[in-house]
């Protein structure tokens, strides 16, 4: 194995986190704020995907620039999802039944992208899609560093939101403590709706970063969400750095083992970290208190 | 709450659903045909397929094959002067569904042929059925090395080539080079998947036998999206050409990722894909000089195939592809053994069927067919390959529309 190699597959790996990193932001969010666990997360990833790939057809203006529609959208969506659905599930169950829930809007997702769209494969065709820049000899593809960077700014905005804003401190004191959170007059119910609205614009974001390099099919979300429910695990359940290093670590880790396993083999990676997870540190390696909960 | 009770309750959701799905999809076969016995009655030819679950898609594309042969037939006076009926059942994709299927056409319905089904895990069963009651079996899919190793001797596949072969053409193409132009190294990368697999390492353990050295041999899991690293280990080996065995969406996402590493080879066969309409679309139209096989073209001048494409595209709007295709071939296969032989219902009538064509060529929309004492045809794919925005028959010499381009213009 030749360093040239080594360092080929480092950039990819990192590019490929990076990507990871973002999805499972959302997916702890949702975690964190309301203990949901949110199936339908990478159906969402793929409608917004397929909304980005719709939208490039029918207008030929490249697919970044419909952001600018689903990122509200989604939130609203989340908002109105959180709302009508998720907050009327009974709490001393929500977890459980929050599964079955969020199942059924994958399953009608897929289902509605499969009837308006057809099972066909599709791919938006970009003038750059094949293009990369050289870097020391390796190859950085242009539309995988696009990705990275949009995932990159998002996530450096989820955590300024997060950490600097009033909201955030509202939305971080619902996590850490409902209960506290209401004493103290936060409207936790209204907190929590944003927050899965925050959760599903991450999706929409990541859904379009996804579009530029990804061949994409109704059922492809299936694909996406074993590992990603894997990250937050090992992340911590609810710890929005913890996912993302836990993502970067993971994403390279797997593009890594490529190289000596084969890419059979270097897929189990994130399983063998859950596992191992689950065995020595249940309650994850950045989140903590969280997770011990249950 | 931890992830695994998740999968748990994912599967058991998942599990759920598909018995859900089962029970709902109807059963396709309808009406009572009877006992096929007198010179008058229609010849009825018992099917079963996959119209529902896994397979539903080439499913249909085999039923519509199959039903464009019985339009065409019958207007063309039948068989033997009777009109041809089908009882097609619905197997659900499922083998046990395929077997009890076929018993009861057979045994209850009495019906005077059968034809195959779709897929190789299915076919193998189904022969199995046909082989105990001495029925003949044609089959339209099923191009898996394994069909032809489970000793039936009433099997014959309507196709050119089994998976193995489809690049024999290309294989004895390269070969033929003098010694200073042929590629010296090569690079493979093959979906875990018999009929994916079947192509790739036909041409592979061809080119190998010859002295061709294979720098890298990568398998791939089905569900694998990302192929960035394989194609960084291909595009560092350098290797002279690059051999994909390949469905659709790792076709696309695999050539796109070499493209983006500059990996630029002497020749790129990809099997599947780059015969699917939406290919060109998909990769941004940098598709010069791709390869690959296939088994039948509406294009090709065959006679019957222009009588076939004709009366399809009329029926359908558009013109078949290979799952009708090789539909048809089927009922061509058996018709002209029927017609030769002069019965066509169960008993002695079979066997006489069944050697018939082993001593005899059938002319067919994708060819002329024979085969070998375990059903294998003996032919080989057609290769064609993308030359200024057009996917073209480059080889064998004698049928093609272009002329192969090797080493291939810069993608």
């Amino acid at each position: 194995m030749s360093g040239a190699l080594l360092l080929q597959s480092l950039i990819l790996g990192v590019l490929l986190g990076g990507l990871y990193a973002l999805l499972a932001a959302g997916l702890t969010l949702y975690f964190g704020i309301m203990r949901v666990v949110m199936i339908a997360h990478s159906a969402f990833l793929i409608l917004a995907a397929y909304l980005a790939w719709w939208f490039n057809r029918e207008t030929g203006i490249d697919p970044l620039v419909s952001l600018i529609v689903t990122v509200p959208l989604f939130f609203l969506t989340g908002v109105v999802m959180q709302r009508l659905l998720v907050s009327r599930l009974k709490p001393l169950t929500l977890t459980m039944m929050s599964v079955l829930l969020t199942f059924a809007v994958a399953l009608i997702i897929e289902g509605a992208l499969g009837f308006f769209f057809t099972g066909t494969q599709r791919r938006i065709p970009l003038p750059y899609a094949s293009a990369s820049l050289d870097f020391f000899g390796a190859q950085v593809p242009v539309v995988k560093l696009i990705a990275f960077g949009l995932a990159a700014v998002a996530l450096a905005l989820l955590f300024v939101l997060l950490k600097y804003t009033k909201f955030g401190q509202a939305l971080r004191a619902t996590i850490q403590h409902p209960e506290a959170a209401r004493l103290v007059g936060i409207n936790t119910d209204r907190v929590a709706g944003y927050g899965f609205g925050l959760g599903l614009a991450t999706a929409a974001i990541g859904g379009t970063a996804l579009s530029l390099d990804a061949t994409i099919y109704p059922s492809l979300h299936w694909h996406w969400i074993g590992p990603l429910m894997a990250i937050i695990v090992v992340g911590g359940l609810g710890s929005i750095p913890g996912a993302a290093i836990a993502a970067l670590v993971l994403g390279i880790a797997q593009s890594l083992l490529q190289l000596p396993l084969g890419p059979t083999w270097a897929q189990t990676v994130f399983y063998v970290a859950l596992f191992a997870t689950l065995m020595f540190r249940p309650q994850g390696f950045f989140g903590g208190r969280l997770a011990q909960r249950f | 709450m931890t992830a695994p009770r998740h999968g748990r309750r994912i599967a058991a959701a998942i599990g759920t659903l598909s018995i859900a799905a089962l029970t709902v999809s109807a059963c396709s076969g309808t009406g009572d045909q009877g006992e096929g016995g007198g010179s008058d009655d229609p010849i009825v030819i018992g099917i079963s397929l996959p119209l529902t679950g896994d397979f539903s898609e080439p499913g249909k594309g085999v039923e519509r094959g199959y039903e464009a042969w019985r339009d065409i037939v019958n207007e063309n006076g039948g068989l033997l002067g009777r009109q041809v009926e089908l009882k097609i059942l619905d197997d659900q994709s499922n083998a046990d569904r395929v077997v009890s299927d076929y018993e009861s056409l057979i045994a209850q319905d009495g019906v005077d042929l059968v034809f195959g089904p779709f897929s190789t895990r299915l076919v193998v069963p189904s022969a199995r059925v046909a082989q105990e009651y001495g029925m003949l079996f044609v089959e339209p899919a099923g191009a898996a090395e394994e069909v032809f190793e489970q000793g039936f001797d009433n099997l014959f596949y309507a196709a050119p080539a089994i998976a193995n072969d489809h690049y024999n053409n290309l294989a004895d193409y390269l070969l033929a080079l003098p010694e200073d132009q042929r590629p010296e190294t090569a690079a493979v990368a093959a979906m875990d998947d018999p009929f994916a697999q079947g192509t790739a390492y036909g041409l592979r353990d061809k080119l190998e036998e010859a002295g061709v050295e294979i720098l890298v041999n990568e398998v791939y899991p089905p569900n694998t999206t990302d192929f960035s690293t394989i194609a960084a280990k291909i595009a560092q080996s350098d290797a002279d050409i690059v051999i994909g065995g390949t469905q659709y969406q790792d076709a696309v996402n695999l050539i796109i990722a070499l493209q983006q590493l500059n990996y630029q080879p002497e020749l790129a066969a990809f099997s599947t894909a780059p015969t699917n309409p939406e290919f060109a679309a998909a990769i941004g139209g940098a598709t010069e000089g791709i390869l690959a096989p296939t088994g039948y073209s509406p294009k090709s001048q065959f006679p019957s195939n222009v009588e076939f494409v004709e009366k399809y595209t009329e029926m359908h709007g558009n013109p078949p592809s290979e799952d009708e295709a090789n539909a048809y071939t089927t009922g061509q296969v058996v018709a002209a053994a029927v017609e030769a032989v002069g019965c066509a219902e169960q008993g002695e009538c079979q066997q006489e069927l069944i050697d018939w064509l082993r001593d005899n060529e059938v002319e067919t929309v994708v060819g002329p067919l024979s085969w070998d004492e375990t059903g294998k045809p003996t032919g080989a794919h057609l290769i064609q390959q993308w030359i200024d925005g057009e996917i073209l028959i480059v080889l064998p010499e004698d049928v093609k529309e272009a002329d192969f381009l090797f080493p291939k213009p810069t993608w």
